[in-house]
């Protein structure tokens, strides 16, 4: 390294450590909200949601009033469904804004036994323990970041909605709204529910419509046959069976799109407001450093040295300086972001995703920046005669 | 090998633009083993002749040869190998790389003339053994005294043995002692290896030492005297 570069380098690598650490941090964010947006899109293509008429809960992924069983039953017969699976999505904490419901903590009551509707999600990583059987209850699998925010672990416990659950299992990352859920057995839901809704305890006191407790529905994710084209199976249980608010899968991804658009836009914006600040931090350190050796290459070339050798001597300590401060940068914006998330953990939230691609960029990025920066300012210099080269660096 | 220059001009452009002329149809030639001293008031023109000389800067007017080769026509990439092969230079603030060591500077002359490092690292050290600044080979120019960078830089002048050696006041900034030891090598130069020798000084004992003087005065060759007498 002493042979390769001069002892005056060490700010140089520094600077551009700053710059691709400013790149790498503001990527990772914006990498964040992509897979957030791509999670959450992947996650409402792969199912059929389906709720009652009215209002409802308005939570998770279809927005509608109770979905009760006769109506699944009704679903299941439309051709082409392949399988319907009843759920019970609730808001954590009710007082929370219910809109949000990507970046909510739910709770979520699933039936073990019935087949999994999402075709993307047919099961839901578990990275310890194991995930809800048939018959359980009084248990519960929760989201990684669910459990980071509450240091839970297989085998701890739990309080949800008043009641005490043992967690079986933790979610893998998923990187979207699964990381924020608690799922529970599809009855433990419903009781919970009922616990929360003093309205719902006085209909089923009264006796009214003569709902069961297998009425107790927020909404069923329902999944099509194979070849079955999903936006027309939604629109044909649309049509056949009343009185439901279906999502039409296509539409919904969309719509989110749509709704997720200033986000988009938001990590387009800090996408490039990273390159533009880690670009110019980088070139201009590069070039700096280059021009502020000017009286060294006008000595070497009062020593013989061509614009061919000074430039690739140059290139050479760039590409060493631009790997140093990469990695250094890399990991200075690592070592901030395990900081920043480490804060924001306890609170649910992940900001960064370091992803391979990122880091890989950031290195190409730093030296390719450098070694144009590096090549320009050279061919400046190289402009110059040896005499003047000395005089304007002395 | 033969130095000459024959109608050297050159004109600097001042801070107001105006076109300043700092030397005007020079004509000059030292023979291989002189030994020739550039003296004048400042602003006459000695280091611009130095450097016109030396190939670090371009003429506006005016020939250069070493031997049969008209080195100020040549191509800018041509002129290279010329400087590292055929010119050292001594300048007066000693133009050391302050990243480097004493001996890497010294070898840096080596490098761009496509001598390998194994093959010139005995002379460099040889050179620096005789110049008493062996032991300071791992140093860098900042932890030198002014004499010890004065000699690492003699050092890396003559590294390649060029037939011409070029001095910009090389003992301006040097007390006595050091000077004294610069200008008998200088000297030596000539004597023992036939280089040619251009030394710019004010100093009338290094004068003294040289072959012939020439005086400049306002860009033009004032006057020309032998046995270092003007």
């Amino acid at each position: 390294m002493r042979r390769l570069l001069p002892r005056n380098y060490l700010f140089t690598i520094l600077g551009i450590a700053v710059g691709v650490a400013g790149l790498v941090a503001l990527g990772a964010m914006a990498e964040r909200i992509t897979r957030f947006i791509d999670g959450g899109d992947r996650f409402v293509l792969g199912q059929i949601s389906v709720a009652g008429e009215g209002m409802g809960m308005g939570t998770g992924f279809t927005a509608g009033g109770l979905l009760r069983a006769s109506r699944i039953e009704e679903i299941s017969r439309v051709p082409g469904v392949a399988a319907v699976q009843a759920q019970v999505m609730l808001p954590l904490n009710p007082t929370t804004s219910q809109f949000l419901t990507l970046t909510q903590e739910l709770i979520m009551g699933v039936d073990p036994a019935a087949p999994v509707a999402n075709r993307q999600y047919r099961e839901l990583p578990v990275r310890e323990g194991r995930f809800l059987r048939a018959g359980d209850r009084g248990v519960a699998v929760v989201g990684i970041d669910f459990a980071a925010s509450r240091k839970l672990r297989t085998g701890g416990r739990l309080e949800l909605g008043g009641r005490p659950f043992e967690v079986v299992g933790v979610l893998d990352k998923t990187l979207t709204a699964p990381d924020r859920f608690a799922i529970v057995p599809l009855d433990d839901a419903r009781e919970l529910w009922l616990r929360r809704d003093p309205l719902l305890v006085q209909v089923f006191a009264g006796g009214a419509g003569a709902m069961r407790r297998a009425d107790l529905n927020t909404g069923a994710a329902v999944a099509w046959a194979d070849g079955v084209d999903p936006d027309a199976l939604a629109r044909r249980i649309q049509a056949e069976v009343p009185g439901l608010n279906v999502t039409i899968p296509g539409e919904l991804s969309r719509l989110l799109r749509q709704s997720t658009a200033f986000f988009s836009a938001l990590l387009f914006g800090i996408g490039v407001l990273g390159l533009v600040i880690g670009g110019l931090s980088l070139s201009n350190t590069v070039t700096a450093a280059v021009f502020e050796r000017i009286r060294d290459f006008g000595i070497k070339r009062a020593l013989g040295a061509t614009d061919l050798q000074l430039l690739r001597e140059i290139l050479a300590e760039a590409l060493v300086v631009s790997v140093s401060g990469g990695l250094i940068g890399v990991g200075l914006a690592l070592a901030v972001g395990a900081l920043v998330d480490a804060r924001v953990l306890r609170e649910g939230q992940q900001l960064f995703l370091f992803s391979a691609r990122l880091l890989g960029f950031a290195l190409v990025f730093s030296v390719v920046l450098g070694g144009l920066a590096a090549a320009y300012a050279t061919l400046r210099i190289a402009r110059l005669s040896p005499a003047e080269a000395i005089r304007r660096g002395a | 090998m033969v130095v000459r220059a024959i109608g050297l001009s050159k004109t600097f452009r001042g801070p107001d633009g105006r076109p300043v002329p700092v030397l005007d149809g020079v004509d000059v030639e030292v023979k291989p083993g002189e030994f020739v001293a550039v003296a004048g008031p400042s602003g006459s023109g000695k280091s611009t002749l130095l450097n016109l000389l030396g190939l670090l800067e371009p003429v506006d007017a005016g020939e250069i040869w070493i031997g049969d080769v008209c080195v100020s026509r040549l191509s800018r990439r041509a002129q290279c190998p010329v400087r590292g092969r055929s010119i050292g230079y001594v300048f007066q603030s000693f133009l050391l790389i302050a990243g480097l060591t004493a001996l890497e500077n010294v070898l840096l002359a080596a490098r761009y003339v496509g001598r390998s490092r194994r093959e010139a690292l005995p002379a460099a050290r040889a050179l620096m053994e005789r110049l008493g600044v062996a032991h300071r080979s791992g140093h860098y120019p900042a932890q030198l005294s002014g004499g010890e960078q004065q000699r690492v830089a003699y050092c890396r002048a003559v590294l390649n043995a060029p037939p011409l050696v070029l001095a910009d006041e090389p003992t301006g900034n040097l007390d006595d002692g050091h000077a004294r030891v610069i200008l008998a090598e200088l000297r030596g130069l000539c004597r023992d290896r036939g280089a040619s020798v251009i030394l710019v000084t004010h100093r009338a004992d290094a004068a003294a030492l040289a072959d012939r003087t020439l005086r400049l005065r306002g860009g033009r060759l004032e006057s020309e005297g032998g046995d270092g007498t003007t």
